[in-house]
């Protein structure tokens, strides 16, 4: 620990699990992307997402097939939803322990908490709309469906300006919260967010919202990076010492 | 941010620059890879299409476009070089020519866009014109922030209570990538047949 740390050793450190609180958000942060995973890959079939250029009496037929599972799905993101505040907390307390300007913790809270409206929520109340409403005019039920697809797919863009300020704080922080690789990884994930944009425009071929550029190539990055993010935030909560200098190594840390 | 007396203390380093930002080369070129095999991809599903889309676009723009690149790549490295040996003058005249050889390109870029979609060559025209403008898009975003980064550098070299040596060379392979990925698109969209 620190000599800073040791100085001022907050009631946080005298507790026997000062890391409690971390571990919790953390925990929640693993669960909420498994349950992500199950609800938008296995259970409502959204993710891959299907073909844009279906015809009205397909969509339709979609969401006849995929009645139970949107419902039963999107209520459990309903309900998991305010699980991102724990992710979202755990992000902004990294750039807090990092030696930045608090504004970039704030900004990336206030960026992210808005961006899970466009970015997931928008889609799933609009295909629980679409699912729980089969004897609506089916002109209505494709209309519902391009809503809900291109808010989801195609406003990736709004995570871009906080995949930059994470950016950002770490490049310029010098208490090596995080290495400074994974500070490029965000630039690297932020600019497949900027490919994801010609989604709105195609409705076949590679940068359609189903392709294999805005959608597939995207995927396998956001999954690397969100990997990477994962187990970084693990590291970080071993490595923390709750002072206010550089970050000790993991071999040094107190577990 | 690293100084230079905190450099003389670190041990011998096996590329120049941050090894951080090789890692964001390895991806990028990675990403890239991909974009330029599914190019390849579509273009063996229709050769005939590529091939006649291909012939509308100006060689010899896209001959301008590479040399100005490589000329910025030259003008960079000779910064790095004037940093290394500390004459901060000249390295900061060769940041501002590298950042004016970028501007060169992307003005030249926007002028061939705007000739294209004159020509009714628009970005959801066919598949070629597609990944022509998307490709060629996505590397003037990477451009774009080669100037932030170029700004960096610039910031460093001007005051000697700065001057970190790394992070001129970070700032000088990004430069170089951006240039690198430009080779491989020009030979891609303009060369291959």
């Amino acid at each position: 620990m620190s000599a800073v740390a040791t100085a001022t050793a907050s009631p946080l450190t005298r507790r026997h699990n000062p890391k409690r609180e971390l571990w919790l958000a953390w925990w929640t942060l693993v669960v909420f992307y498994n349950f992500f995973f199950l609800v938008f890959f296995v259970i409502t079939r959204v993710q891959p997402p299907p073909n844009p250029a279906w015809d009205t009496p397909r969509v339709v037929q979609w969401f006849h097939d995929n009645h139970f599972g949107l419902l039963a799905g999107f209520a459990i993101m309903f309900v998991i939803t305010g699980m991102t505040t724990m992710s979202n907390a755990l992000i902004a307390y990294s750039m807090r322990r990092m030696s930045v300007s608090r504004a970039f913790a704030y900004s990336y809270l206030i960026l992210y908490s808005l961006s899970a409206i466009p970015g997931m929520l928008l889609m799933c109340i609009a295909l629980t709309v679409g699912a729980l409403r089969p004897d609506r005019d089916p002109e209505l039920i494709y209309w519902i469906y391009d809503f809900a697809f291109l808010s989801f797919v195609g406003t990736m863009g709004v995570f871009l300006i906080g995949s930059l300020v994470w950016m950002l704080a770490i490049l310029i922080d010098k208490n090596r919260v995080f290495p400074k690789w994974f500070g490029y990884l965000n630039l690297c994930n932020g600019l497949t967010e900027i490919v994801v944009s010609p989604a709105w425009i195609f409705r076949g071929g590679v940068l359609a919202w189903n392709g294999q550029i805005a959608w597939w190539l995207d995927m396998v990055v956001f999954g690397i990076y969100t990997g990477v993010f994962i187990f970084l935030l693990r590291q970080m909560i071993q490595r923390e010492d709750f002072g206010a200098g550089p970050l000790p190594e993991l071999s040094k840390a107190a577990r | 941010m690293t100084t230079v007396t905190e450099n003389t203390d670190k041990p011998a380093k096996f590329v120049p620059g941050q090894p951080d930002m090789w890692a964001f080369v390895l991806f990028e070129t990675l990403v890239f890879t991909a974009y330029f095999g599914f190019y390849l991809f579509y273009r063996t599903q229709n050769p005939e299409l590529f091939l006649h889309s291909q012939a509308q676009l100006d060689l010899r723009i896209g001959v301008f476009n590479t040399l100005i690149l490589l000329l910025s790549s030259w003008s960079v490295a000779r910064c790095v070089q004037s940093a290394r040996v500390g004459a901060y003058g000249p390295a900061l005249k060769d940041a501002f020519l590298t950042a004016f050889f970028g501007l060169v390109f992307l003005c030249s870029k926007v002028f061939e866009w705007a000739r294209q979609i004159q020509m009714g060559n628009g970005f959801g025209s066919n598949d070629f014109f597609t990944y022509y403008f998307f490709l060629t898009g996505i590397h003037f975003v990477h451009l774009l922030i080669g100037f932030v980064v170029l700004g960096v550098a610039i910031y460093q070299l001007r005051s000697p209570v700065r001057r970190s040596q790394e992070l001129v060379e970070t700032c000088a392979t990004y430069w170089h990538t951006v240039d690198f990925l430009w080779v491989l698109i020009f030979a891609l969209l303009y060369v291959v047949r």
